[in-house]
């Protein structure tokens, strides 16, 4: 895989057999299906130029069969997943799905029952306070030590680390901080950036965020996330947990659904949503009932609404005895996937 | 244990415990240092009407060591001051500082955001004994000069070393104090909970020994009290220092530390 490129799977629209395909980004490749002898164009999509290049194949974070329960709850179960060098890997999931256990047990404060993990090749179990040095963290319930100026705090942490802080400028540029207030006196906001700064300022190779936008108001939001992009261009690796899903769609490279302790899905953003095909809904004059049959659809707020990874011609072939009175075919978001995710419990 | 020795002679944690505790250090200096001028100072009015004050309670106070030579001056400082205000009061207030020390980070949960730094959970452990230390030497060392000079002012006659190897030999006894409490700050999250049983444990050992002296049948209970390894009236009158006694404390210390060392190592930080 690492001399083909990226690999992709795709349907054969004739006979819907499925043909690996390997290439690099904006390489257009002619395929031929071994069942049927279709043969056809597929154009690798180019990154996203945001997304940048720096994403290799190189693992910082890999973890192995991760178990964390608490008494007789299980927490994590056996959860495996790697992130790569120079991504942005999100780690989705409703509160209380493990997120933020998997977190702490990487980062050392919390015992593994079962498996193990690595940061930078190191297993945490031996090495959490070396491997630390390297790693910037902002916790889910951010605590600062309120008694403490927004200045006394950061010189505190910046003796703690032993090194120079290459971005503090920078930082205190796009979120401006009262450093000469207690932090007792700061604002939720205020906090988080504070919880930010101080994650990013000693250059870490790796940031680990816990829920990172909660207490930002929208605006403060969109600065994060044009500075996580920025950070990403940067070559940074960083561990994006969120129950939002729209931030993941938005910043993500990759992302692991996490559900009651068990990732249901660990996929690039982009390949999740084209492998749920598109999202039709129609209006039609008609009876709905055969529609309805025929793609299992149901109905939402008037419109007959039903996903299709069907080439698109066929579909519309196929709609086409009807009266159509309005049509729209969307992308799945990541919402949509989310969703079926969660109530269906997979979508295979 | 994850302990590298270069990280802690940096003693960061160690200089900012000094500094957050260092309002709380000038209260307790300036109270104990009035404490002390006042009681030292109101003895030449008070030692008439010693003897009838004894008297009066001889029984109930009988196992305060020295308490029959409460009379002169040095037995008076030993009673009033040292045996209660020092031994007592002190240790408990010490106990209770000391055995929030870790629970107030967990409770609040700063603990995650100190912990995000290379620095390993051992470190804070003895980085944190070692920042209760500077202020407790002041407490120590200004009450004793404070012992000193109304000792001087009111013209009563005390030997200064033996004064000067009274406060030395508190070093042990508090020590063994704030690693206690230590010890209880890693084993209850809660701050005030961990604060308030450190301090009754003090109040407790305290009364063992008083109950081991005055109960033959239950002397050996006064082994397990702290205050057993500290004599104040031997040393304040004769300069004679318990040594096995001293190297009891410090043995205590020692253990309590490891101990909070390696429970707070396998601990779980939960959220």
């Amino acid at each position: 895989m690492q001399d083909q490129g990226h690999k992709k799977t795709v349907k054969c629209p004739e006979c819907g057999n499925l043909v690996e395909v390997h290439g690099n980004p904006g390489e257009k490749k002619l395929i031929t299906c071994d069942l049927c002898n279709l043969k056809g164009m597929y154009t690798f999509p180019e990154e996203v130029p945001t997304a940048g290049t720096y994403s290799t194949d190189e693992t910082v974070i890999k973890v192995k069969n991760l178990t964390k329960t608490y008494k007789d709850i299980v927490a994590v179960n056996n959860i495996s997943f790697s992130v790569k060098k120079g991504e942005i890997f999100g780690f989705l999931g409703p509160n209380g799905a493990g997120k933020t256990t998997t977190i702490r047990t990487l980062l050392g404060f919390l015992k593994p029952n079962r498996g193990e993990a690595y940061i930078f090749g190191k297993n945490i179990k031996d090495n959490i306070v070396e491997i630390r040095k390297n790693v910037g963290y902002i916790p889910g319930e951010l605590a600062l030590y309120e008694h403490m100026t927004g200045r006394q705090f950061l010189n505190y942490f910046n003796n703690l680390r032993n090194t120079h802080l290459p971005l503090l400028e920078e930082l205190l540029d796009i979120f401006e901080l009262p450093l000469d207030r207690k932090i007792k006196g700061y604002s939720k906001g205020m906090k988080q950036k504070m919880g930010i700064v101080q994650a990013f300022m000693d250059d870490p190779e790796i940031v680990i965020m816990d829920e990172p936008t909660s207490g930002l108001d929208p605006l403060l939001q969109q600065k994060f996330y044009d500075f996580l992009l920025n950070e990403k261009r940067k070559g940074r690796t960083m561990f994006f947990s969120s129950h939002i899903l729209s931030e993941v769609d938005k910043i993500c490279d990759r992302v692991a659904i996490i559900r009651q302790g068990d990732i249901v899905a660990l996929e690039n953003i982009e390949n999740l949503k084209k492998k749920r095909g598109k999202k039709i809904r129609i209006k039609i004059k008609e009876n709905p009932e055969p529609l309805l049959q025929m793609h299992n659809a149901k109905i939402m707020a008037g419109w007959i609404e039903f996903p299709s990874t069907e080439n698109i011609d066929k579909l519309i072939k196929s709609i086409s005895k009807f009266t159509i009175l309005d049509l729209q075919i969307k992308e799945f978001s990541l919402e949509d996937i989310f969703m079926r995710y969660y109530t269906t419990g997979g979508m295979q | 244990m994850d302990l590298n020795l270069k990280d802690i002679i940096r003693f960061r944690i160690v200089y900012q415990t000094v500094i957050d505790y260092w309002k709380t250090t000038i209260i307790i200096t300036a109270l104990f240092g009035a404490m002390a001028a006042m009681y030292s100072s109101i003895f030449p009015s008070f030692k008439d009407t010693i003897p009838e004050v004894i008297e009066g309670f001889s029984d109930s106070m009988s196992w305060l060591p020295g308490i029959e030579e409460m009379g002169s001056y040095v037995g008076y400082l030993n009673v009033e001051l040292y045996q209660i205000f020092w031994m007592l009061i002190l240790g408990m207030i010490i106990g209770f500082i000391a055995a929030s020390i870790i629970s107030k980070e967990i409770e609040s949960k700063t603990i995650d955001i100190l912990m995000s730094n290379p620095v390993s959970r051992a470190q804070i452990i003895i980085e944190k004994f070692l920042g209760l230390i500077p202020g407790f030497l002041m407490i120590n060392f200004v009450t004793m000069f404070v012992i000193m000079g109304v000792s001087i002012g009111i013209g009563e006659e005390v030997n200064f070393y033996f004064v000067f190897l009274t406060h030395l030999a508190s070093i042990p006894y508090f020590l063994a104090i704030i690693s206690l409490g230590i010890l209880i700050s890693t084993l209850i999250d809660e701050k005030m909970k961990s604060s308030l049983i450190m301090m009754s444990l003090v109040f407790v050992l305290y009364i063992f020994q008083s109950i081991a002296q005055m109960i033959p049948d239950l002397e050996s209970l006064g082994y397990i009290s702290l205050t057993q390894y500290f004599n104040t009236f031997d040393i304040l009158k004769d300069g004679k220092i318990d040594a096995v006694g001293m190297m009891v404390l410090l043995l205590v210390s020692v253990a309590a530390l490891l101990l909070s060392m390696f429970y707070f190592e396998h601990k779980e930080i939960k959220v």
